[in-house]
């Protein structure tokens, strides 16, 4: 039996895990739930569904929270937000339902490895961001206009009105349609894959897609929530901790984000990134003794690979960028 | 004054925020205070493999439980205003395409609403 010592250290301990996975989260711009479902699953021992259950709750306390200043700032665009819904949601009710049947019929190692792959995925999008402000101008579709895919919004940094129209809404519901899925999934806010959707198919500016996408989020996590609660995926004891954790992560992460002027540190992150997502495959494939090494060698590889893979990257880039200067 | 729906859906997930945090963390210290809550010790509770979970915290009890003063019904309460805090968002953009006479944008969020309240009501009676 725990000591009640031993719970609170317990409560704290979870609640400073959460707050890590949140300053991480929002720096890299991947979310709190990304870092958090592996962080609990790997380092504090918490079976993956209630994990899962704590991240997709403490999704919607991010979104909600980092949502509400950008709203603000009148630079996301709700009227897209809520149209690009209409497929989050679809997606996120069949991925909860997935997710249900996945631990009905004891295939959790298959999250696992969904997981990892994910996350690694999803650290492409993140590494490419930022190169352009403003994307190249397409012509207008049928779509543009129908579903009123344009705006405009002040840019601070330019000191200009931005005016932006969108293109192929559909290919965005369909790209959405997947974020969702993964979102109900894997309880997290799949926030890479929504601004894939909203800057690659739609073309729109690289401010409204994250902050739209971070507006959406809270949407689509609320879809899945009440199929978790449902099913029993929320233990109220750890939701507790790492809702109230991420969130206060997350709020610090936005504030330091403006403040981050040395780049290089944000490859630190890509590397813990890296290992998270290595590590969470690995494991997924131990639990059905596809691969028998101990987790402690597994822990050593997935730290080599992932220090030795950024340290490549950030020459590439490095070269990549030096050759952009000359031309 | 005209409507301004940004502002509007800003305010509201602050409050929204704020409301289930306020629950949340009452809910830990009653938990604390009172070890344990819902018929369950705290270290029942606090354990990673614990039985307790959403699954039997039905939200009929919510008004009795708050009431009661019991930990995990404020947690609930919690995690529920923040679950409907988004979909609060989603109504304040229909307003406003009703007053802006947006026919096909009040049909998308209430299709919108629709899946929300599908996943909240009708798939866990299945």
């Amino acid at each position: 039996m725990l000591t009640i010592i031993e719970i609170v250290i317990r409560f704290l301990s979870i609640l400073i895990g959460a707050f890590i996975a949140g300053l991480i989260g929002s720096l890299t711009g991947l979310g709190g739930g990304t870092v958090l479902v592996p962080v609990l699953t790997l380092f504090y021992g918490v079976p993956i569904i209630y994990a899962t259950g704590a991240s997709l709750i403490s999704t919607i306390a991010t979104s909600a929270g980092s949502a509400s200043a950008y709203a603000k700032e009148k630079i996301a665009n709700i009227r897209l937000g809520v149209g690009l819904e209409v497929a989050t949601t679809t997606g996120a009710i069949v991925g909860s339902l997935t997710a249900v049947y996945i631990y009905d019929h004891h295939l959790s190692w298959l999250v696992y490895v969904i997981f990892g792959m994910v996350l690694l995925g999803s650290l492409i999008p993140t590494i490419q961001r930022g190169k352009y402000e403003i994307p190249k101008i397409l012509k207008p579709d049928w779509t543009t206009r129908i579903f009123q895919l344009s705006g405009s919004y002040y840019d601070a940094k330019l000191h200009k009105n931005v005016e932006y129209s969108g293109v192929r809404w559909w290919l965005g519901e369909i790209i959405m349609f997947f974020a969702g899925l993964i979102s109900g999934l894997l309880g997290i806010g799949s926030g890479a894959l929504k601004v894939l959707g909203m800057d690659w198919a739609i073309n729109l500016p690289m401010k409204v897609t994250t902050t739209s996408s971070n507006f959406m989020i809270g949407i689509t996590a609320a879809t899945g929530s009440s199929i978790y609660w449902y099913a029993g995926y929320i233990q109220p004891f750890i939701a507790a901790a790492t809702a109230i954790g991420v969130l206060i992560g997350a709020f610090l992460g936005a504030k330091i984000l403006v403040r981050i002027t040395n780049r290089s540190i944000r490859w630190i992150f890509f590397a813990i990134l890296m290992f998270l997502g290595i590590q969470m495959v690995l494991k997924g494939l131990y639990i059905i003794n596809v691969i028998t090494i101990s987790p402690y060698i597994q822990f050593a590889i997935s730290t080599i690979i992932s220090i030795i893979s950024i340290i490549i990257l950030f020459q590439v880039m490095k070269k990549i960028e030096a050759r952009g200067d000359v031309s | 004054m005209k409507f301004d729906r940004d502002l509007t859906i800003s305010y509201a997930l602050r409050i929204g925020v704020s409301i289930s945090m306020f629950f949340i963390i009452v809910g830990v210290i009653l938990l604390f205070v009172k070890n344990g809550g819902s018929g369950y010790t705290l270290a029942q509770i606090a354990s990673y493999h614990s039985q307790m979970n959403s699954k039997f915290i039905y939200l009929g009890l919510i008004p009795k439980g708050l009431l009661d003063l019991d930990g995990i019904f404020f947690i609930a309460t919690g995690l529920w205003v923040l679950v409907f805090t988004p979909i609060t968002s989603v109504v304040i953009a229909l307003v406003s395409f009703y007053l802006t006479r947006n026919k096909l944008y009040i049909a998308l969020s209430i299709i919108v609403l629709f899946n929300l309240f599908f996943a909240m009501l009708v798939i866990p009676h299945i």
